[in-house]
Order: structure tokens, then C-alpha cells, then sequence
């Protein structure tokens, strides 16, 4: 799957620097895979609880991160969907989709699917040639819809589970596993190594529309954002059942629910609270 | 994959429906071994049948284009009442505070969180703009307790969307209590956005009251 870009030539560094990130990434998994074995079933007691010990600083992050949105990110992304049609943005989706194409393969072999590979590579190919440049979905018409896989995934199939919750103004509500994860998909991302990263044109464009083609893509979820009491801990609340949910796509597990009935017995946090 | 378990509730105690039963405990048995079968409980054809129905009814009237915006929010509230089991959801939403809350708050909470609510969702389903529902299948969790799943196509949705129901069954009659939408329920994320609210106010269920009527925290 590597030699599809034949004009691209690898370079030895980059190489280096995604085997050595690799490497950790395969540390970090066993590192919380041991973890996760040592405090069973987080999630059992009284549904999705909150694992959030930076709360105070995550708050702070969370009010900036929303701020600079308001500022900068959303009139950029509201003028960018003024000015294009649906048909338009859907396509500029396609396109991005497909430029990630290959690390979903990477990380669908990582996960042992090799089916799934296959799927996505030929995905890849045909989108890439016959969909001209991803532009249009051909492989889904053919019976090969998409199916995601990143490295937050592939840690949660490896058995990591997603620790602490942290905010990144900019980059939204992350958690451990896939904050490194992210990392990892961006510093090992095929296409940056092999056709041109943020040092090129194309990696700083593609950059450029990935943020603004995720926060169009997500802007009915900020605009929801507006009815909650809590903001923050909706959208911590949204981000953790969203993300558990694609682990749970990759893992086969079935969803721990909480009994629709029975109010907790007890507070579902640990900060003290003053019963009226 | 498919159990048999769908047999298992409407007939009575046969010979058929032991074996039927010793099979479902097998496989409950080899479930449990295996994770990835534990996905495949049984499904449930008459929790399918009502979200069918009753859901379908739901996204139809916000699809209409036939009814003004005035007699959609008093079908859409018709409708929501034969869909979804609104008390037990307003119950839910207040997490531990459910325990604590007094009469009187609750008397003033449940027609504030029902409009909150009706607005809120009404406009939400609104821009999905999806026209039909199809059930795709189902899981029971435990009997009266299952997961439909469906998707939603058509209007101006460019791809068919996966959302899921969760169904319960009280008296024989069966209700929505939760919905899932790319795998977030919206009412676990309610109770955990309204328990926080209350938790800041220091346990203080009015200030939610107030803040629902005014309609959340971003529009004033």
C-alpha cells in the first residue's frame, strides 16, 4: 500500500521519526492496557462517569478554545458555507476523507482487519482514479462504504482505555489515548510523509481545509451547543459516548447503558455537593 | 448470528420453545466467552414495529411541507407524547437530583422541561432534514429493554444516517426513553449537563428551572 504514490520519495528522517513514534505509541498502549487491567470496568458502575481531574484548567481551556472560535474559526467557516453550496462542501469532505484513506489502512492492519484493509485500500484506489482525486465516493456506489480507523481507535482495540479528559483550544475536547493518538495520526499520516507535509503548499492547504471542513461539518453539534445549561460538560459528555462509540466499532463490544430506572444511589462525581 | 429468541416471547412453554431456551443459554454462555458475539442478543419485532411506526410518524410531520410551522408543533407534541415516554424521561434527566428534588420543583420542572425539550428537538430534527426511517434490527438488552436500530434517509440528507432508539416496555405498551445519534445519547447527555449545572449551584434545582426558561445558556 505504500507504492501508490510513485512520484513521492520517502525520506529517511520522516521515516525514522514515524518508527520511532510508532514505537511509543506501541508502549503507551501496553503501558495503559496494563492500567486498564489493574482498575476493572470504569464504565460499569453508573454509566459514562467523568474522568476529569484537570476540570478547573479544562474549564479555563474550554472557555478560550470557545472564545477564539467566536472570533476567528467560526466567521471564517460561516463565510466559507455562505459562499458554497452543500453539493460543494460534501465534495471538499470527499476529498479530505480520502487524503486519510491510507492512515485508516495503517491503523486497520494495526488492529488485525485485514478485510478491512483490503476494503479501504481499494476504497483508496478507485477514489483516488476513478472518483478523480476523491471527489467522488465511487467505492461506496460499489459496495465498499466508508469505515473509519484512527489511532485513538486502535489503542482502544488494543484495550487502552481513554483516561483523563483534556480541552485544546483549537483542537476541541480530546482524552489521553486520543490526544497521543492524534498525534500519531498526524505525524505518521502517509500522505504528509510521502506527497508533502506542512512544510509544502499542499500539506499547509490541506491542513487549512481539514480544520475548516471539520468545523462546518460539525457546526449544527456548536450550534446545539447553545441549548445546554453546561456547555462544557455537554459537550465532554458528547465527545466521550462519541468517541467510545467508534472504539466500541472496532472492539465489537456491546454498550454499557445505565439502568433507565434507578437515580444513582450516590453522587456520580466526587465534588462535594450540598443536598439541599 | 440471530438468536431465536423472538419465538421465545410469544409462545407458551413447548417442547420447542425448551430447546429454544437451552439454545439461548448456550449462546448467552458462549457470548459471554466470546465479546465479539455479545453484540447479537435477540432481536425484538414489536419494539421494531413501534419505532417503525410511531418514529417514523415523528420525522414525517417536520418533513411535511404541507403543514405550517404552527400546526407542526402541535402534531410534533401529539406526536412525541405516543412516541416517547416523557415523565420517566424528565425523571431521568435529573440524575441523582431525582432523589431530592421537592414537589413543588418538580411540579414547576416538568412543563419547563417539556417546551425546553420540544424546542430544543424540534428544531434539531428539523435541520436533519431526513425524511424516511428504516429499521435496520435490534438488540434486547433484557426483556422490555431493547436497542432499534435505524436510518434515517432521504430529504436533503446526502448519506442515510445510523440512529438508534431505546425502547422500553411498561404495561405491555412500548416507549422511547433515549435516542443515539453517532453514538451519543441525547438523554444521558442531558442528565449529565443538567446534574453539573445543579452541582455548580451547589445543589440548587431552581437555577436550572430558570435557566431551561430562558432557553439554555447560549441564546438570551
Amino acid at each position: 500500500m505504500r507504492d501508490r504514490h510513485q512520484s513521492a520519495r520517502p525520506q529517511g528522517f520522516r521515516r525514522h521519526l514515524a518508527v520511532g513514534a510508532l514505537a511509543a505509541a506501541g508502549l503507551l498502549a501496553a503501558a495503559s492496557n496494563a492500567q486498564a487491567q489493574a482498575e476493572p470496568a470504569p464504565l460499569a458502575s453508573a454509566g459514562p462517569a467523568a474522568n476529569d481531574p484537570l476540570e478547573g484548567f479544562n474549564r479555563a481551556s474550554f472557555k478560550l478554545g470557545m472564545g477564539l472560535d467566536r472570533a476567528l474559526l467560526a466567521p471564517i467557516t460561516h463565510g466559507y458555507m455562505a459562499v458554497t453550496p452543500r453539493v460543494v462542501r460534501d465534495r471538499v469532505s470527499l476529498v479530505i476523507y480520502n487524503m486519510g484513506e491510507p492512515n485508516t489502512v495503517m491503523n486497520q492492519v494495526l488492529q488485525g482487519k485485514p478485510r478491512q484493509a483490503v476494503r479501504s485500500s481499494t476504497r483508496f484506489v478507485v477514489n483516488s482514479t476513478v472518483g478523480v482525486a476523491g471527489l467522488f465516493d465511487v467505492a461506496a456506489k460499489m459496495g465498499l462504504p466508508p469505515r473509519g480507523a484512527d489511532f485513538g481507535q486502535t489503542f482502544g482495540r488494543w484495550g487502552a482505555g481513554p483516561g483523563a479528559y483534556i480541552y485544546v483550544p483549537l483542537m476541541g475536547p480530546l482524552n489521553v489515548r486520543d490526544g497521543v493518538g492524534r498525534a500519531l495520526d498526524i505525524v505518521t499520516d502517509p500522505v504528509s510523509l510521502f506527497v508533502g507535509g506542512l512544510d509544502t503548499d499542499f500539506g499547509r492547504a490541506r491542513t487549512a481545509i481539514t480544520v475548516v471542513d471539520l468545523r462546518a461539518t460539525t457546526d449544527s453539534a456548536y450550534e446545539a451547543l447553545k441549548d445546554a445549561s453546561d456547555p462544557y460538560v455537554t459537550t465532554r459528555s458528547a465527545y466521550a459516548q462519541y468517541r467510545e462509540a467508534f472504539v466500541r466499532e472496532a472492539t465489537g463490544e456491546s454498550e454499557a447503558l445505565p439502568d433507565f430506572d434507578a437515580p444513582p444511589s450516590e453522587p456520580n462525581t466526587s465534588s462535594a455537593t450540598p443536598n439541599p | 448470528m440471530t438468536l431465536p429468541g423472538n419465538s421465545m416471547r410469544n409462545t407458551s412453554i413447548t417442547r420447542r420453545g425448551a430447546s429454544v431456551a437451552a439454545l439461548a443459554f448456550f449462546g448467552a454462555a458462549l457470548s459471554a466467552a466470546s465479546p465479539a458475539l455479545a453484540q447479537s442478543g435477540a432481536r425484538d419485532p414489536a419494539a421494531e414495529a413501534f419505532v417503525q411506526t410511531k418514529a417514523q410518524r415523528v420525522i414525517s410531520v417536520l418533513a411535511s411541507k404541507s403543514m405550517s410551522e404552527a400546526q407542526k408543533k402541535q402534531v410534533f407534541h401529539q406526536a412525541v407524547d405516543e412516541l416517547a415516554d416523557v415523565p420517566r424521561i424528565t425523571n431521568f434527566v435529573l440524575g441523582k437530583y431525582a432523589r431530592t428534588i421537592t414537589p413543588e420543583q418538580r411540579a414547576r420542572f416538568t412543563p419547563v422541561f417539556r417546551t425546553y425539550a420540544e424546542n430544543v428537538y424540534q428544531s434539531r430534527i428539523s435541520d436533519y432534514r431526513g425524511e424516511q426511517l428504516k429499521v435496520t434490527g435490534s438488540v434486547v438488552r433484557k426483556p422490555g429493554d431493547v436497542i432499534v436500530n435505524t436510518v434515517v434517509a432521504g430529504g436533503q440528507l446526502s448519506q442515510p444516517v445510523p440512529v438508534s432508539w431505546r425502547v422500553l416496555n411498561s404495561g405491555g405498551a412500548w416507549k422511547v426513553v433515549d435516542v443515539q445519534f453517532k453514538g451519543i445519547w441525547l438523554a444521558i447527555t442531558q442528565q449529565q449537563d443538567f446534574v453539573s449545572t445543579i452541582d455548580n449551584a451547589g445543589g440548587n434545582i431552581d437555577v436550572l428551572i430558570n435557566q431551561l426558561q430562558k432557553g439554555g445558556s447560549g441564546r438570551r
